[in-house]
């Protein structure tokens, strides 16, 4: 397989050795294009973006990954998606690929969407609002008020506004966007004031889809990141030595490895399950990414917390990556609603079910 | 042969030949379904992984599954041993060729009730520790030692034993492995009383015990080794499955039976309580999840770290979901016996939680195995581990 992901009839399933290519080729690009260095500078930066390391995932086709081949993406579905996220997660990649992945299941034909050419950043709303705080209505041929903590908002061409009566197309020139200071700056989110033609681009019954996908998407970059900073731990705890021994040989240490690695595994796993069960278009969907979205946010919020304690002091330094994991792991855990909301809509999904 | 017709062949041999069984049996002893094992394991369903020459169909995992799947779908027990019974592979792995001809035709029919002698007043998490004494004698083995916990003891044919051969190496050198006899004058059995009120475990007193040479698995000294074989299939099978609710009353399917009771006592819209039921249910769907990718891992080759979780998961899963049954009765909970089934599950399954948690190696022991044998790390400071047995100080 090339590096340029070519595939027939979307969404295609890759093979396993297909699969495997595609994950060797995103690691090699995040290895040599989003190192430690590199996140560090695009999180000082403005804007949070970084066009050059877009546009290689772009080349890679990563950024329209899940826009069909028809309009020109690798039509590829949610598996590999996930897979790649967790990818992304492990490097904490500051890149819109949630958005990405949400739009063009909103809007697969959105012009300069697989291109990267077109940057869509997407507010929910409504009954798929997840912050509390919108204003958003639509009346009168008009799209009106203020969503809150869009990602991705600021440096977005578009706004695609996921409402009650429809997905509404709205250009950035149409709005006022307010980027927000957030606390993690690997993710940034604005507040994005609307007052502009109601351009419909979709119906509502695509909204709960997208969103699922965005869940996945996000539970893959959890699981990633958790996975990613309990190798971290792990790894100084077999190096750093206390009492003339490494202090992983402390059961007060190896034991919350232990408990980390079993959180971790099983966020991989629900995250990967959620996935399948999206692709394959399953029954019991709404219950695998339910689960997913509080297993994988409260896993990784743990596995990010105790791993600072379980490194000491040098991970109360800046310098050091671990805060950048657990504001990482902090930010994942509020987009698209907290985890006990999650672990209702999963008990009621499986009322649903019985 | 096609996946297709391996179903076909599978589901007609048990349309032919499966015809229930009674409802109730005894998780210990001889299996009281061993007619209808017999059966299974002689049609070769037992194993399908093993090799045709060892009872089995030489399939691949993928197709062993199709079997699996197909008893599973009319409800008959039996086939997949060659994942489960731990007593038949690790008399397969070690056993000598002429007692393994013997024995593991019996082990998959159930026919032979058994038990694992390995814990002692002495040696619980600290197996290696083990003063039972094995010495040679003419023809075989004279074992003279103390069991303890030792679950199904009272009902067994065989035991599973491990036993000090050699006194004068490091502690895990010198212990061999052994299919000790059961009913004979050198063993007494004495039940004790367990805080579930049952008796299924028992102290084992072993004087002068007789076991033939080929009773020995695998090398003499070489026992430790058998002996992780073993514990390998024990708490991986822990890790799957546990003992559900003794009445019944709460509903045959475990986790989903604690939405069940939270309907049933009017707590279903209870906020607090939904995110509890919620929780442990998550549990253990997350533990069915990391069961089955580690499982399709292995068989892709890829060795899996989960595989060693599930033990340890299991513990959480048990302890969490008889707190939240506890929650869900409230003073119900307070009550015991035939005529408040539901207080009966709570409590019965509280008590039981820790079968899972200490029986099979501890929570503890199972952290300090994953830490070590998965995540790598250091191991912690052993004051005995190369000290000649005879020197280490006990007590
Ligand atoms: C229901 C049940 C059934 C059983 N069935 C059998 C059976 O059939 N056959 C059999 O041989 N045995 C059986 N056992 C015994 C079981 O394997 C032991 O109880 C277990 O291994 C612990 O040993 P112990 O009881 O001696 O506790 P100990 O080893 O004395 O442990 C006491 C406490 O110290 C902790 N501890 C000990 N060592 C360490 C360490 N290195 N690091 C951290 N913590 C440590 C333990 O976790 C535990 O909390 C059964 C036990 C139970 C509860």
């Amino acid at each position: 397989m090339t590096d340029t992901l070519l595939r027939p009839a979307p969404p295609a399933a890759l093979t396993h050795e297909e699969r495997s290519a595609l994950i060797d080729s995103v690691r090699r690009l995040l290895a040599d294009r989003c190192t430690e260095g590199d996140v560090r500078r695009i999180i000082d930066s403005d804007s949070g973006h970084d066009p050059a390391l877009w546009r290689a995932l772009v080349d890679l086709g990563i950024a329209g990954l899940t826009v069909p081949e028809a309009h020109g993406g690798a039509g590829l579905g949610a598996t590999e998606l996930e897979l790649v996220m967790e990818e992304a997660g492990a490097v904490l990649l500051p890149a819109p690929l949630v958005s990405a992945a949400i739009a063009a299941t909103l809007v697969p034909d959105l012009d300069g969407l697989a291109t990267g050419e077109r940057i869509a950043a997407v507010a929910f709303t409504g009954r798929h609002g997840w912050t509390g705080r919108d204003t958003v209505t639509v009346a009168g041929g008009r799209v009106t008020g203020t969503a809150r903590f869009v990602a991705d908002a600021a440096i977005a061409d578009t706004i695609l506004v996921a409402a009650d009566e429809g997905v509404f197309a709205v250009e950035v020139a149409d709005a006022r966007i307010t980027p927000l200071p957030v606390f993690d700056r690997t993710r940034r989110m604005a507040d994005v004031a609307i007052d502009a033609p109601a351009r419909q681009v979709a119906d509502a019954g695509v909204i709960a889809k997208a969103r699922d996908i965005g869940v996945v998407a996000l539970a893959g970059e959890q699981a990633g990141g958790a996975r990613r900073m309990l190798e971290m731990t792990v790894a100084y705890a077999r190096d750093r030595h206390q009492f003339g021994r490494a202090i992983g040989s402390f059961q007060a240490i190896k034991h919350m490895a232990a408990d980390l690695l079993l959180e971790s595994e099983s966020a991989t796993s629900a995250a990967r399950d959620a996935a399948r069960q999206l692709a394959d278009g399953s029954t019991t969907a709404d219950a695998a990414v339910a689960l997913a979205a509080f297993a994988c946010a409260d896993a990784f919020v743990r596995v990010a917390k105790d791993g600072i304690q379980m490194h000491g002091g040098i991970a109360f330094t800046w310098d050091h990556p671990a805060h950048l994991y657990l504001r990482r792991a902090r930010s994942g855990a509020q987009l698209f609603g907290d985890s006990d909301r999650w672990r209702d809509r999963y008990l009621a999904a499986l009322e649903a079910q019985a | 042969m096609t996946d297709d017709e391996l179903r076909a062949e599978v589901e007609a041999w048990l349309a032919e030949h499966w015809r229930g069984l009674p409802a109730h049996h005894e998780s210990f002893g001889r299996d009281p379904r061993s007619a209808w094992l017999a059966e299974v394991r002689d049609a070769g369903w037992a194993v399908p992984r093993w090799p045709t020459d060892r009872w089995g169909r030489g399939l691949s995992n993928d197709q062993a599954k199709i079997v699996e799947r197909a008893f599973a779908a009319a409800g008959a027990p039996g086939a997949g041993q060659d994942r489960t019974n731990l007593w038949a592979n690790t008399a397969l792995a070690h056993a000598t060729e002429g007692f393994r001809g013997q024995i593991v035709p019996q082990l998959l029919a159930g026919e032979v009730g058994m038990c694992l002698l390995y814990s002692e007043p002495g040696a619980g998490s600290d197996l290696a520790a083990i003063r039972t004494r094995a010495d040679k004698v003419d023809g075989g083995w004279r074992v003279t030692g103390q069991k303890v916990w030792t679950s199904g003891a009272a009902v067994a044919d065989y035991g599973m034993l491990i036993a000090r051969t050699d006194w004068d190496v490091p502690k895990h050198r010198g212990i061999s492995f052994f299919f000790l006899p059961m009913k004979q004058p050198g063993v007494e059995v004495r039940p004790l009383r367990q805080i579930t009120d049952e008796a299924h475990f028992s102290e084992v007193f072993i004087t002068e015990a007789f076991v033939p040479d080929d009773h020995l698995l695998g090398p003499l000294n070489g026992g430790w080794g058998v002996l992780q074989t073993a514990l390998a299939y024990e708490r991986s099978v822990m890790g799957d499955a546990a003992r559900g609710p003794r009445s019944g009353a709460g509903g045959p399917k475990g986790d989903y039976s604690l939405l069940g009771l939270a309907r049933e006592a009017g707590r279903i819209d209870d906020p607090v309580v939904r995110q509890q039921v919620a929780q442990a249910i998550a549990w253990r769907a997350l533990n069915r999840l990391n069961t089955a990718r580690a499982k399709a891992e292995l068989a892709q080759g890829t060795s899996s770290p989960i595989m060693s979780l599930g033990k340890l998961a299991m513990s959480r899963i048990l302890h969490e979901e008889a707190r939240v049954r506890t929650l869900l009765l409230g003073a119900e909970s307070l009550l015991q016996g035939p005529d408040h089934p539901r207080a009966e599950d709570a409590n019965f399954l509280t008590l039981n939680a820790y079968f899972t948690s200490i029986g099979g190696g501890t929570d503890q022991i199972q952290r300090n195995i994953i830490g070590e044998r998965v995540l790598d790390l250091p191991r912690e400071p052993e004051v005995d581990r190369t000290l000649p047995f005879r020197e280490v100080r006990a007590g």
